[in-house]
Order: structure tokens, then C-alpha cells, then sequence
């Protein structure tokens, strides 16, 4: 199988856990006998580089300045730069007779490209939470934080699955989303032995 | 077989939604586009009562969702063109694609770049303005980032369209880009909207009195539009025994101040504010003007001059910006330097009283909306740029497939 992970952080760019999640999931699907390609978006550090089987493409944010220092204009136009990458690689392999077959996207940062992806190349996409916005807002929803829930909504829409590192925080996107959703999510809890296992099951699943 | 060239245009504004100029711009070029046989698709902002798809003098429109919550202006403006993209796919998508994309302004050009690496079509972008030259610099935040995306978008065009040679060095300096990646086609007027019969003495008595010669000022009232210019040159008017009457068409921050100006010259008779007025009397206004006068200090193109021009109005304008391309000095009307009423009055005084010269130049500035400004002309340069893009990216290794 041939996946593109996007995530908005990968080492040696650390934010929080993400990027140590996204790195072991990587090097264990190339384990496993799968080729990974990984976009990540990060400001210091440019480029291809193979890190022991994983395709890794940095990109640069191709805005530096936003108003009031706005998660949102950076997210977008970050995440543009991200799809353009994206886009690149799905070109690279088609032109060998190849393509991409799931794309994997971490957080409502990546959701955008993986939908816009999905729309024009009819790829499948799995969308993984590590939060949601109603949590991190305490549902203080002012202009930005509704903005995110909205993108977080069209994500879970628009995927084939999603997945959740807890079964609290799968009933959580009930209650916040809709119970319709119920079906399409899977919590996989990272620290289970055989968990990249259960990953891929889903992915399995989300190409049917 | 030949295939038609398949053109999608992206704007974030098309009638009935209409909230600057690019709207009526891309209404007119895209039905001339189609009316030369193109097979011309745009893609637009929804509103409320116009339909999701409709055909319109053979171009198709199609309108997408354009709410999304955002933080800001700029928040929403980055989040509907997202939802602009993902559109646009789907509208591809069960087509045989685009040859082009052609995008205005920041306000679709980034849905341009998203769809450009997408489809691996050339992306072309029409700069009507620019950040910069909006608000004569960059003071603040919000601005260096719409500056930036402006910058990217250029970057990113295969090639980018400007209204007028000034625009073009204006966006070479403002992002650091080539000359030669720019193209420069005029906007266009619709001459045919001019000619049409209406009730002269009842139109003129309305405005002016019969001893009184109309003088026209049409634009919106900023510093910029340079109307203190005009107000100044008034009073050296009337010395010279000419009577008028200065109709300011348009409204703005600085209406008080230009007032006051008025009133402390003692020119409350000689000045009348009209605010805003609808599309059809600000034409017969133009109709029965003795002169249009375009004072202004900055101008990426200059609309009203070509509107006069097409009403058989003679113009007076400055030497700045567009104005400097559309006016040729003595032949289609007159040309003064900038913040200069002692220049302004002279060529006012010698166009008015100057009949015969007057006659000249007015049939010149329409021929020259003629053959330089209609609709058709202007796209068939647009028509020749997509073939000079086509023919590159033909030549060209970046494609869909190798």
C-alpha cells in the first residue's frame, strides 16, 4: 500500500505529541512493508529526505505574517503549501503508472489539503484527532475557534474514516458532531502492542 | 477535431453580487471570451436569489458556498476560497478539465494556486490592484499579509495580467517580479450604453443653470481622487468670466472637508454634492457635462476618462497612472500635472471655449474607445495571452501526465 501522511509536525519539528505518534506510525507502516510518503509543514528545516524508509517532504509556511498573529490565515495558506507538495507526489507516481492509495491526515491543521486532495483525485482519506477544538476552547467559541470546529465538521464529513486515540474521545465527537458519524469512527489506543495493526485495518476498510 | 479552449475564471464577485469592479469586469470579459468561441466557465461567490448554475450570453456560472466562520476578512476570505477549490474540482471532475485558469485578484488567487498544482494547468491572474497601492503602502499586519499572498499568487502565475503599463511597473516593483511575466490589457467600455435618447433641457435644468457650464467630477472621495485640486481651480475659472457648475458624482471620507473648502472660497452655489447616483442619470450626466475632470493623484486605470470618452464628453485629467495611457494630450482630451489649479483651470477654459478643438478631440477619444476599449478587443489580447501561455506550457515538461 502507498500512503501520504500530512501532519503538521514531525521531528525534528516537535509541538507536542504528534510528532513522535506520526513518526513511529511512519517508520512501523515501512516495517510492515508499505512505502510512506510524509508531508510535514516546517519553517527551519526544507526538503526531501529519506529517514529510514520514509519519504519525508518538508515545506515552509509561504506567509510569515498574519494579522493578530491568526492560527487560521497560517493554517490555510500553510496547508496550501502542503497540498501543492502533495499534489507534486501524486504526479510523481502517476507518471511511473503509480498512485497514491490513502492518505492519512492528522488534525484539523492537514484536514483541508486531505479533503481537497480527495475531491480531485478521488483518493480515500483517513482523518486521525489527537483533540478537538471544543476541548482546547473550553468551549469558549469565539470567531477562530468556530472556524476550526467548522473545518473539524467538514473533515469528519468528508472522510472515509476517522480515528480517535480514546473511546472517551470517540463519544466525545459524538456529542460535538452528530451521533451520525458513529459507524466511521475507530479509537485506537497508540499504546497497544499491535496497534498499527488496527491502523491499517482501517485503512483497509476506508478503500473498500 | 478542433477542441474549444476551455477557460475557468475565478472571482469572488459576479452580478448580481457586486461589491467592486471586478465584478462588471469579468461579466464583460467573459461573455466577449465566449462570444469569440471560447467555452468560458466561471466560478463565483453564491447570493441570495441567483442560481446555482445558469448560462449567461453563452458563458456558464456556477456559484459555490461561499459562508465559512473566520476570524477575520482575511480568515473568511482564505476559507471561501477553499471551498472555491473543492468546487471547482468537482465541477473538473466528470470534464475534460481546463486549459486555463484565470484568476482575479487575491481573492480567488489563491483557490488559483490550490487548483494550478492540482490539475497541472497554467494558472493566469489579473491584477486589478494591489495591496499597496490601495492604501499607498503597507502600515500594519493585516496589510504585509494580504501584500505577501499578492506576492505568492504573482510568483505562482504563469503569467500575470495588469490594466495598464503603470499597473505593470507598479507590480514588477511591488513583488520583486519580472516585467516580462506581465502582460498589460486595458479594461473596457461599452459604448453602445452611452447612446440612447433622453430629455437634454430636463436632465441639464436639473443640475446646472442655463448661463452655467457643466464641469464633472466622477469618483469617490478620498485624497487620492485629488478633487481639492478641482475645487481650487474654480475660482480661477469664474475670473476668467467662464460660469460653471462642478457636479461631484460619489461619496468618501473627505466629503466634509471638500465641502468646507467650497464654502470658505465662497462656492455653495458653484459646487453641488450630488452623493451617490444611479447607473442611468450619472449617463445622461455624462451626456450633458461640458467637461469631465479626472484631478487625480493615483490611478491604477481610470474608468471614468474611458466613460466620458464613450459619452462624447471632452476630459480633462492628470498626468498620473492609467490616466497617462488613455489620454493622448491635444488629441483625446487634455493633460495637466498633478495638484496643479492654475494648469487645471487653463486646459478646462480652453476646451470649453475652443469649439472646433473641442469637436476634435471628442470624436478622437471615442474612435479610441473604439478600437482601443471595447469588449471584443480586449478579449481577443486576452485570448492572444492564453495562446502565448498554451504554447510555453505545451513546450513545457510540467504536466499531468508524462
Amino acid at each position: 500500500m502507498r500512503i501520504l501522511l500530512l501532519s503538521w509536525e514531525y521531528p525534528p519539528k516537535r509541538l507536542g505529541n504528534i510528532a513522535d505518534h506520526v513518526s513511529t506510525l511512519a517508520h512501523e507502516l515501512v516495517r510492515r512493508g508499505h512505502e510512506v510518503e510524509l508531508v510535514v509543514l516546517d519553517d527551519l528545516k526544507q526538503g526531501f529526505e529519506d529517514v529510514t524508509g520514509v519519504h519525508v517532504h518538508r515545506v515552509a509556511a509561504p506567509i510569515k505574517t498574519h494579522p493578530m498573529a491568526s492560527i487560521l490565515s497560517y493554517s490555510v495558506t500553510a496547508s496550501l503549501q502542503m497540498e501543492t507538495e502533495s499534489s507534486n507526489i501524486i504526479y510523481f507516481y502517476k507518471q511511473q503508472g503509480k498512485s497514491i492509495d490513502l492518505i492519512h491526515a492528522h488534525e484539523w491543521l492537514t484536514t483541508y489539503p486531505a479533503i481537497v486532495l480527495r475531491h480531485a483525485f478521488h483518493i480515500p482519506f483517513v482523518l486521525t484527532f489527537h483533540s478537538i477544538e471544543g476541548h482546547r476552547c473550553h468551549d469558549h467559541f469565539n470567531t477562530t475557534s468556530l472556524a476550526i470546529k467548522e473545518i473539524e465538521d467538514m473533515g469528519i464529513w468528508e472522510s472515509n474514516s476517522v480515528i480517535t486515540n480514546t473511546d472517551w474521545l470517540k463519544k466525545e465527537i459524538s456529542r460535538y458532531y452528530g451521533k451520525g458519524h458513529d459507524e466511521k469512527i475507530r479509537a485506537i489506543w497508540p499504546l497497544r502492542p499491535n496497534w498499527v495493526d488496527e491502523v491499517v485495518s482501517v485503512y483497509n476498510r476506508a478503500m473498500q | 477535431m478542433i477542441m474549444r479552449m476551455r477557460v475557468l475564471h475565478l472571482s469572488w464577485e459576479f452580478p448580481p453580487r457586486i461589491i467592486g469592479g471586478i465584478a462588471s469586469h469579468v461579466f464583460d470579459l467573459s461573455r466577449a471570451l465566449a462570444r469569440r468561441g471560447l467555452d468560458v466557465h466561471v466560478m463565483t461567490c453564491n447570493f441570495p436569489g441567483a442560481k446555482k448554475f445558469e448560462g449567461i450570453d453563452g458563458v456558464n456560472v456556477n456559484r459555490f458556498e461561499a459562508y465559512a466562520a473566520g476570524d477575520s476578512f482575511l480568515g473568511w476570505a482564505l476559507r471561501m476560497q477553499k471551498n472555491m477549490e473543492i468546487s471547482s474540482s468537482d465541477l473538473i471532475s466528470g470534464t475534460r478539465g481546463f486549459d486555463i485558469i484565470h484568476a482575479h485578484d487575491w481573492l480567488s488567487g489563491v483557490a488559483g494556486i490550490g487548483l494550478k498544482h492540482l490539475y497541472r494547468k497554467p494558472l493566469i491572474t489579473t491584477m486589478h490592484s494591489t495591496e499597496y497601492g490601495r492604501r499607498t503602502g503597507i502600515h500594519n499586519d493585516l496589510q504585509a499579509s494580504i501584500h505577501e499572498i499578492e506576492g505568492w499568487i504573482v510568483h505562482e502565475s504563469w503569467r500575470v495580467i495588469t490594466c495598464s503599463y503603470y499597473m505593470r511597473g507598479h507590480v514588477s516593483w511591488c513583488f520583486r517580479t519580472s516585467e516580462s511575466k506581465i502582460s498589460v490589457v486595458p479594461n473596457g467600455v461599452d459604448v453602445t450604453k452611452f447612446s440612447f435618447n433622453f430629455n437634454y433641457r430636463e436632465v441639464r435644468n436639473r443640475f446646472a443653470q442655463e448661463s452655467e457650464r457643466i464641469l464633472l467630477f466622477v469618483g469617490r472621495l478620498v485624497p487620492e481622487k485629488g478633487l481639492d485640486t478641482l475645487i481650487n481651480a474654480l475660482p480661477i475659472i469664474l475670473a476668467n468670466s467662464l460660469n460653471v457648475k462642478l457636479i461631484v458624482v460619489g461619496e468618501g471620507p473627505q466629503k466634509e472637508v471638500y465641502q468646507r473648502i467650497a464654502n470658505d472660497y465662497g462656492l455653495r452655489e458653484k459646487v453641488f454634492f450630488a452623493g451617490h447616483i444611479d447607473d442611468w442619470t450619472l449617463r445622461t450626466l455624462y451626456r450633458v457635462a461640458d467637461v469631465t475632470i479626472v484631478p487625480s493623484k493615483f490611478e491604477p486605470f481610470g474608468i471614468v476618462a474611458l466613460e466620458a470618452m464613450a459619452a462624447h464628453c471632452p476630459l480633462v485629467t492628470t498626468t498620473t497612472g492609467g490616466l497617462n495611457e488613455i489620454v493622448d494630450d491635444g488629441g483625446t482630451g487634455l493633460k495637466v500635472p498633478i495638484d496643479n489649479p492654475n494648469a487645471l483651470a487653463g486646459a478646462i477654459l480652453r476646451i470649453v471655449r475652443d469649439v472646433g478643438f473641442k469637436n476634435y478631440v471628442v470624436e478622437n477619444a471615442y474612435r479610441k474607445c473604439l478600437w482601443n476599449y471595447n469588449w471584443d478587443k480586449i478579449a481577443e489580447w486576452t485570448n492572444g495571452v492564453y495562446d502565448a501561455v498554451l504554447n510555453e506550457y505545451t513546450r513545457s515538461i510540467w504536466k499531468p501526465s508524462g
